[in-house]
């Protein structure tokens, strides 16, 4: 995000699309109650009536699917009203002259049937946006996990462009990145186009640096980007990815479309696991490299507002486990690459000499409760808790923010008489991601446990003769699960809402893989499902705790029943 | 009794919270204060650490590195230089035989920290000689 944690509380105005910070960040959504204590006007953008929109001065309940054509609508009416900054656009912004001609269609009145916002409320949000004295756009996965993921984020830029509300204290955009190292990983390169600190993989200046610091031949390093998570499945299946390792990850669990997932990890040649817990993915392995865990080991983790802080190791791990990077190292060894690290410490010193925005950023500086903002580029540097400050926005050559919109595409599987509701896929305050870790966690688990949960509207639910708490089938085209109806009337008519949370009512069995071209993320906030009862809820119960109990014997069992090798290898 | 100064391991607020320790074991969790959780906690910050002594209330721990002989058969336990001697020689031999972009690796957005995501990196770009490296930042 473009600000800081601080900004959000500090700002006059949290326009908030797609982001329900109750469920996945409890703590970012104290500085939201926190704004309005303080006289925040709060917006909210959302399908479903989320705890943000219980405080909110406004409450756009847009149907799912339509983020962009309502954005066009916010853009239309800043530039029909005038109310957008005519001189921060014209001194700091290229490409208002093209806006028109993409937002001229999408007057508020007109699309109130594709949004279902009352025109009147679309002017007035925008009236607050753009009139108030500071304002942060926050946005989460209900903007990005759609096909249209990445234009509509250029298009919240574009909103933020257009009032002036970016590189001010309490005025920006906030992405809020959801998992504790997201963040961080993006920060150190693990992505197939950027090397650490953003650095480009087709710049060969930056690759020479890079074999120069790794004492390799820079001809030898690939020239192209690489290949992205999502698409391995199906370059497994075509051939073209033979061996995959997988470090921290369960694919099985937490991608769209398992059925997919599952045939290409079959089709590999090896699959390589290192992890802390037996998963779904763990028990198809190969190879299984065990870790230690959190909790067993310090480091740097970069949290949702490109602050880098420290943690330590707690306790000694029990098992025969090693460091994450310890186990990557012997294996580069083992391939003829030697390496070798003593401690974290020096691997952070080792990446922070290779990335300018990092330099500054040492260990002392970061010290016990520290938070350290990137850009950090000298060791007097305090971080940088507010990007763009001088207004300078050096994505494009221009250093000119690039106002950009497009036309809305409606998600890629509608429903149907068949598949009447739509599915979007969302968070469990209580547990966490594939669940390995707080599914362990016994005060956790005594608040929520298989087979998880289906929000359903009551009238909907009332139409299908579902009871509230009454074990169904959910079924897509792809798949079929059990899991427990929960009335909830903060959620929309028509649409339904599953966390991917459970592994026996597990909603990524449902989910498709249409993904955002640019980023290739599976549009996991929209499928289309249809929800059937069970007559025989006896049976019913019966079968999802033997599901499930036969499930975790199975992976109890790959864990402990594993034996010695009788023969070594030649 | 000591005091480990951690960041919370779920979601990306950067919770600083201080895990208590009393004979090896955790007992319990007590928010710091942070720059980002000034001194609050959620729910999974005060009792989300428990998996730490493998309870096994769902899926166990993994103990010690494990192998396949073959696809399908059951998994053996083998020493870490075994293993690690495995790992290399088929990774290798995928190597030569397809190419290197035939290999993808990932690294992690959860509890291995930015150290392990750099060296992860450094091993697809320096020694697989590739790009294939990712993370699960669309999930």
């Amino acid at each position: 995000m473009s600000v800081s944690l601080d900004d959000i509380e500090n700002s006059k105005c949290l326009f908030v699309f797609g982001y329900n910070g109750a469920d996945s960040h409890p703590i970012v959504a104290r500085r939201i109650v926190k704004a309005r204590q303080k006289g925040a006007k709060i917006v909210v953008c959302d399908p479903r009536k989320i705890e943000t929109a219980r405080i909110a001065d406004q409450f756009l309940q847009l149907h799912n699917g339509s983020n962009m054509a309502l954005i066009n609508a916010f853009i239309y009416t800043l530039i029909e009203e005038k109310l957008y900054n005519q001189e921060f656009v014209a001194k700091y912004t290229e490409g208002f002259d093209g806006l028109w001609d993409v937002v001229k269609d999408y007057k508020p009145e007109a699309v109130e049937d594709a949004t279902g916002v009352p025109a009147n409320q679309v002017r007035e949000a925008m009236r607050t946006y753009a009139t108030a004295e500071s304002a942060v756009i926050m946005w989460g996965m209900g903007v990005t996990q759609y096909g249209q993921g990445t234009e509509t984020v250029k298009a919240l830029a574009a909103l933020a462009l257009l009032t002036g509300h970016l590189g001010r204290e309490g005025a920006g955009v906030a992405p809020v990145r959801g998992q504790n190292n997201v963040q961080g990983a993006c920060d150190m390169g693990v992505l197939p186009d950027l090397f650490p600190g953003y650095q480009s993989v087709t710049d060969p200046a930056i690759r020479e640096k890079f074999a120069k610091a790794w004492n390799i031949d820079p001809d030898t390093m690939d020239p192209e980007p690489g290949v992205r998570l999502s698409l391995v499945p199906h370059l497994a299946l075509e051939g073209k990815i033979k061996g995959y390792y997988i470090m921290g990850e369960d694919p099985m669990q937490t991608e769209a479309d398992t059925s997919s997932v599952r045939k290409g990890l079959e089709a590999l040649d090896l699959l390589v696991v290192q992890d802390i817990f037996m998963t779904k993915t763990a028990e198809m392995a190969d190879v299984i490299l065990p870790a230690t865990s959190w909790g067993e080991h310090s480091g740097v983790y970069t949290c949702c507002d490109r602050g880098f802080q420290r943690f330590e190791k707690a306790v000694e791990p029990k098992y025969n486990v090693k460091r994450d990077w310890d186990i990557i190292s012997l294996i580069a060894t083992e391939m003829g690459y030697p390496m070798h690290y003593d401690n974290d410490q020096q691997i952070w010193d080792e990446l922070r000499e290779l990335c300018p925005i990092y330099y500054g950023v040492t260990y002392e500086k970061m010290g016990d409760l520290g938070h350290v903002q990137w850009p950090c580029p000298t060791l007097d540097h305090p971080g940088t808790p507010i990007l763009y400050t001088d207004l300078k926005f050096t994505a494009a050559p221009s250093g000119k923010g690039q106002l950009l919109a497009n036309q809305w595409r409606k998600p890629a599987e509608l429903t149907s008489p068949d598949y009447p509701l739509v599915l979007s896929t969302v968070r469990e305050v209580g547990h966490y991601s594939c669940r390995s870790m707080t599914g362990n966690c016994a005060a956790l688990k005594a608040l929520a446990d298989e087979p998880g949960f289906v929000q359903v509207h009551p009238d909907d639910a009332h139409k299908l003769g579902i009871q509230d708490q009454a074990l169904v089938w959910v079924e897509s085209r792809r798949g079929k699960v059990i899991t427990r109806a929960n009335y909830n009337e903060r959620v929309n008519r028509g649409a339904v809402y599953m966390t991917y949370q459970w592994w026996i009512g597990a909603c990524n069995e449902l989910t498709q893989e249409n993904m955002d071209p640019v980023t290739n993320t599976p549009e996991t906030k929209y499928c289309a499902v249809n929800i059937s009862t069970i007559d025989d809820q006896r049976w019913a119960e019966n079968h999802a705790a033997q599901i499930y109990s036969e499930l975790k014997a199975r992976l109890r069992n790959a864990v402990e029943e594993a034996k010695p090798a009788t023969a070594s290898i030649a | 009794m000591e005091k480990a100064t951690v960041v919370c391991p779920y979601c990306g607020a950067g919770c600083k919270m201080k895990l208590v320790v009393d004979n090896g074991k955790i007992i319990r969790a007590e928010a710091a204060n942070g720059y980002t959780n000034q001194g609050e906690l959620c729910l999974k910050g005060y009792y989300g650490w428990d998996f730490l002594n493998d309870t096994k209330l769902l899926t166990p721990r993994l103990r010690e590195p494990m192998l396949r002989r073959e696809k399908g058969a059951p998994f053996e336990t083998v020493s870490w230089d075994e293993a690690i001697k495995f790992v290399a020689t088929r990774l290798a031999d995928i190597k030569a035989k397809f190419g290197p972009r035939s290999i993808m690796t990932t690294g992690s957005s959860r509890g291995t920290g930015n150290e392990t995501n750099y060296v992860m990196q450094k091993f697809a770009r320096a020694v697989l000689g590739n790009n294939n490296v990712d993370c699960c930042a669309r999930v």
